[in-house]
């Protein structure tokens, strides 16, 4: 009588260790080196170049995040020196800065302009820096934040401005420690001739100091 | 405590006489404090077999003259069986008190019990469990005292036991540990609750024969036995709701075998669809989710042995609403300050980014022996699950999710129990598991939480003492778990690591029966858990939280990942002391639960600074341990004002505490108070009955909720160079809890009984006045309502 109760219960126990090893043949383990993922999306690196219309010296101006989502900041190589009373063109470029220069993937500018329609560029500088455009900007903080226009020179397919190329006059006078922020924003379905700062999500968000020298 | 219960069978024979086999058997179930049992299985030997309805009543037809057997079994119940003779003239009470008899079997087919006699549980059955159907496991475990539930959004409810949740809380699906991705707050459990017949929630953190995790409680949730009569039998649930234009069907065929003694089966399967809720004033855009389950269950049961097989899929998209998409505090901050959210359209059943599609697959084996050595148990479960995560992203990249992961889970358990004597037993057992998570290729993201293997192994011992009016069960426990771990940091290098956790837990709890002044149960007990990856690694910006987080091994300087052994990690322990006085007259239950939870090095988000990325600035948050309290108190009462009049209430009550810094913990349930009504009457003596029920919630503000700083605080702090939490890192949150609220609600039920078929209709609506309100403990507080009135229409036909 033992003897048949030990035996149904080795059947059951045989079944019971034959089928996880059958699992665990399904299974595939642990990857010691697991595949390293592209990141396309990630900007640590935002450069403006401030071009004279007229010709002269271009201004190059870079922020660089170390380290992305780290804790390290984001730091400028230094503030935007303009000379006064002189119309700049401003092309906005971005990059990730964790792929080296010749990977795919690293100057991000092109994907922007490819997605145009669903992205925009907006700023909000010092005020009495620039004659044209005047005001503050287009940045709000709520939706009764006054906006001043800005020069847009690009476009998407449905004529809304994008803003990687933009352009800025200097006032005549001297000035330092003045601020120049600029919002990329993606507007996936929600970009339209109403939308503002306030939609979207935030791709770039970044304050320069701005200074004007006497020519 | 439910200790002492009596089932009560109110007989009432009939037919006519003369006639041989002509004869009804009909009774009521119901436990000692008069609750009625639905879905107990009466048997009735020889012959046939059936469950309780909502009314815990059961009725035989056609019965013969002469002697039967008469058994009512139910999970978590004692057993109850008595010789009868049909006819059976007069009315019989039968009163059962289950712990002064000797065994304690709670799931009768394998003689194992899920639950300790001794521990503070509640169990969700019958017509409160119906009440429930169409809702998420997570939500319905809410009608529970001291249960709550954190929420992202109207479709995802994950259970809070006493203020703790997530990796804090043991989930035992059909006896198996649920292992999915339980880290995320935003993860929901993938268990369909249609597949239970009850759901008991245990309070203490006693969970010696499960394992790890349960610090806060468990949730058993357990189907029905399996049939062992010849016939077919099922049932099939509708219910259909208004917000959201939701439809949930759900049915089971289940039968046994003639041929093969013992032999049952049940098929099982549901299908939910819901498109957006919507609050009182506004469309909750891209909240709709549909949910397609099944399982499959056999198993063939003799005397001395048997053995179970059981298959389920639970796969489920659900839409997370638009516009808490936010990549910046300042889109927070415009997200608050914005009603309604952005991206609100019209109704629509299409799921958009950002969604989630996850799917969980089950296959269960099991099989018990009885022999003179004692009862043994084998249990072999493997888990599949599958989580994909979609955010908004660049058109190119909008298809592949953000997050891929396949997580790979094998258990085997073997346990043994025996009866020593009258007054002893003891049980021990062994568990085993191996955890496989990858992250899968493709996402284009630094991937969230690193690759792991898990290794784990337990033991356990527990011993019961059976003295009559004092029960007493002890238990020990020892786990081990070793991790070999690969990731990548912050800077895409990849990193691997390996370490080991291992610790002990024991519990003790005693019960005293004070006669007819009730039962007095205390349980302490200890339980533990390893960190899991997230909790070490994480790395990144949490969806829909403006905030980065950073695991407890990455070095906040550098980025790196950190030697465990420099960081002087300590395993989350806890202490839980439980008590339950239950009281239980004829008229007059009441139930009150205290409960103190002293949590040593908590795991926690610490405010920690400011970051600017290129993105803008953004507060951070590391992981880091501290001690925690939960005291708190649950109190369920029941009184019956007239024959068919009851009111009732529910109070949850709880104050949590970090200890270590003074300070409070964020996302705490706030106070909860419940009152409701029911009124019951019976159209017609066989089988017909109307209940109204009426109940008002209150939930008050959560007063002891951490300090605000506003995203403006923030970012004005950061323009002058300062960082509000360098030298002050209490817990913060970007905005006051929600002001308190009230919701009232109403439920209409017809039950009608044909033939061999039962058909329930239930007329319910929920937040009847349209209140607009918020709830602390949903994530999406920041960005919308909560959803206002729905009614909802469900009919249950059972065969």
């Amino acid at each position: 009588m033992l003897h048949l109760k030990n035996k149904a219960m080795n059947n059951v126990i045989r079944k019971l260790v034959i089928l996880p090893l059958a699992f665990s043949l399904l299974l595939s383990g642990c990857d010691d080196d697991p595949a390293r993922e592209d990141v396309p999306e990630l900007i640590t690196q935002v450069k403006l170049t401030f071009t004279p219309v007229a010709g002269g010296s271009v201004v190059v101006v870079t922020a660089t995040d170390p380290d992305g989502n780290g804790p390290q900041d984001l730091v400028a190589d230094g503030p935007i020196e303009l000379m006064q009373s002189t119309t700049y063109d401003l092309s906005i470029e971005l990059f990730n800065g964790l792929l080296d220069p010749t990977d795919d993937g690293y100057n991000l500018t092109a994907e922007i302009e490819e997605e145009a329609g669903e992205h925009q560029f907006f700023f909000r500088f010092s005020a009495d820096v620039f004659s044209t455009p005047t005001g503050t900007g287009n940045i709000k903080d709520n939706p009764s934040t006054p906006v001043s226009d800005i020069n847009y020179l690009d476009e998407d397919i449905n004529s809304r401005p994008l803003g990687l190329v933009t352009r800025w006059t200097t006032d005549n006078v001297e000035v330092s420690d003045k601020s120049f922020r600029i919002v990329l924003k993606h507007q996936p379905g929600i970009k339209s001739d109403t939308s503002t700062s306030l939609d979207g999500e935030t791709d770039v968000d970044i304050t320069f100091v701005l200074l004007v020298y006497l020519s | 405590m439910k200790l002492v219960y009596v089932i009560s069978l109110l007989m009432l024979a009939a037919g006519a006489q003369g006639q041989l086999c002509s004869y009804k058997l009909s009774g009521t179930v119901t436990t000692e404090t008069s609750e009625l049992l639905a879905g107990a299985t009466v048997e009735l030997i020889p012959g046939a077999i059936t469950a309780t309805d909502d009314q815990g009543r059961f009725q035989f037809d056609r019965l013969c003259k002469g002697r039967y057997t008469i058994r009512v079994r139910f999970i978590g119940f004692e057993p109850y069986e008595s010789a009868i003779t049909i006819p059976e003239t007069g009315t019989m009470l039968i009163v059962l008190i289950i712990q002064k008899t000797v065994l304690e079997v709670i799931e009768v087919h394998d003689h194992f019990e899920h639950v300790a006699r001794t521990n503070n549980q509640v169990t969700l059955t019958g017509s409160v469990l119906e009440q429930t159907r169409g809702q998420s496991l997570g939500e319905a475990l809410k009608k529970i005292s001291g249960v709550s539930s954190i929420q992202t959004g109207p479709s995802i409810f994950k259970p809070v036991i006493h203020g703790l949740h997530s990796q804090r809380i043991l989930i035992l699906n059909n006896g198996i540990r649920q292992e999915g991705q339980q880290w995320g707050a935003e993860h929901a459990p993938e268990i369909d609750p249609f597949i239970a017949s009850n759901i008991i929630v245990i309070k203490d953190a006693s969970a010696i024969k499960y394992g790890t995790d349960a610090l806060g409680g468990v949730v058993v949730v357990n189907p029905a036995d399996l049939p062992e009569q010849k016939g077919v039998g099922g049932e099939i649930n509708v219910v259909g709701q208004t917000n959201g234009r939701a439809v949930t069907m759900s049915g089971l065929v289940e039968g046994g075998s003639e041929k093969i003694k013992g032999f049952g089966w049940r098929v099982q399967g549901t299908g939910r669809k819901s498109g957006d809720s919507h609050t009182p004033a506004y469309n909750l855009s891209n909240t709709g989710f549909t949910e397609l389950n099944f399982s499959l269950a056999a198993g063939i049961h003799k005397e001395a042995k048997g053995i179970d097989v059981f298959v389920s899929r639970f796969q489920s998209e659900l839409g997370i609403l638009k516009g808490s998409s936010i990549s910046s505090t300042e889109d927070l901050r415009n997200a608050m300050n914005r009603e309604p959210p952005q991206f609100t359209q019209p109704f629509t059943y299409t799921i958009e980014n950002p969604r989630q599609v996850v799917a969980h697959n089950l296959l269960k084996v099991k099989g018990h022996v009885h022999s003179d050595y004692g009862d043994f148990k084998f249990q072999y479960g493997f888990q599949y699950n599958s989580r994909q995560e979609f955010d908004i992203r660049r058109t190119s990249l909008n298809n592949l999710p953000a997050i891929d992961l396949d997580l790979f889970t094998h258990t085997l358990d073997a346990e043994w129990q025996q009866h020593t004597s009258q007054k002893f037993s003891s049980n021990a057992g062994i568990n085993g598991m191996i955890q496989v998570n990858n992250n899968v290729p493709g996402t284009q993201r630094i991937p969230f939480i690193p690759d792991f293997t898990s290794v784990s192994a337990g033991l356990f011992y527990v011993g019961k003492l059976n003295l009559q009016t004092w029960l007493v069960d002890f238990g020990a426990r020892y786990d081990y778990r070793h991790y070999d771990v690969a990731g990548f940091d912050f800077a895409n290098r990849s990193y691997t690591d390996s370490y080991s956790f291992g610790n002990a837990s024991f519990s003790f709890g005693a019960s005293r029966t004070f006669g007819s002044r009730g039962v007095f149960t205390a349980n302490l007990a200890s339980s533990w858990r390893p960190p899991h990856v997230s909790e070490l690694y994480s790395f990144g910006v949490h969806q829909s939280a403006a905030a980065i987080e950073y695991g407890l091994l990455l070095d906040l300087a550098t980025g790196e990942v950190l030697d465990i052994n420099s960081v002087n990690f300590q395993n989350e322990k806890a202490l839980k002391w439980v008590n339950t006085w239950r009281i239980a007259k004829s008229r007059f239950t009441t139930e009150l639960t205290g409960y103190l939870n002293y949590i040593f090095n908590y795991i926690y988000l610490e405010p920690y600074g400011v970051t600017q990325t290129v993105r803008g600035v953004y507060p951070f948050f590391r992981y880091t341990q501290t001690d925690a309290t939960f005291i708190g108190a649950d109190w369920f009462g029941k009184l019956a004002v007239a024959k068919n009049f009851t009111v009732a209430s529910k109070i949850g009550l709880l104050r949590a505490a970090d200890q270590t810094n003074n300070d409070y913990l964020i996302y705490i349930p706030p106070n909860r108070y419940e009152l409701s009504a029911e009124w019951i009457k019976t159209l017609r003596e066989d089988g017909q009955t109307l209940s109204l029920e009426a109940w008002g919630t209150f939930i008050d503000q959560q007063r002891r909720a951490p300090r605000v700083v506003s995203v403006d605080e923030i970012l004005d702090a950061y323009a002058q160079q300062e960082d509000p939490f360098e030298n002050d890192n209490r817990n913060f949150d970007f905005t006051a809890p929600p002001p308190a609220y009230f919701l009232l609600n109403l439920q209409a039920g017809f039950s009608h009984k044909l033939n061999n078929s039962k058909l329930d209709l239930r007329l319910r609506a929920t937040n009847l006045l349209n209140n607009a309100y918020r709830e602390y403990t949903n994530r999406m507080r920041y960005y919308a309502d909560e959803v206002g009135r729905n009614i909802a229409l469900s009919l249950k036909l059972s065969f």
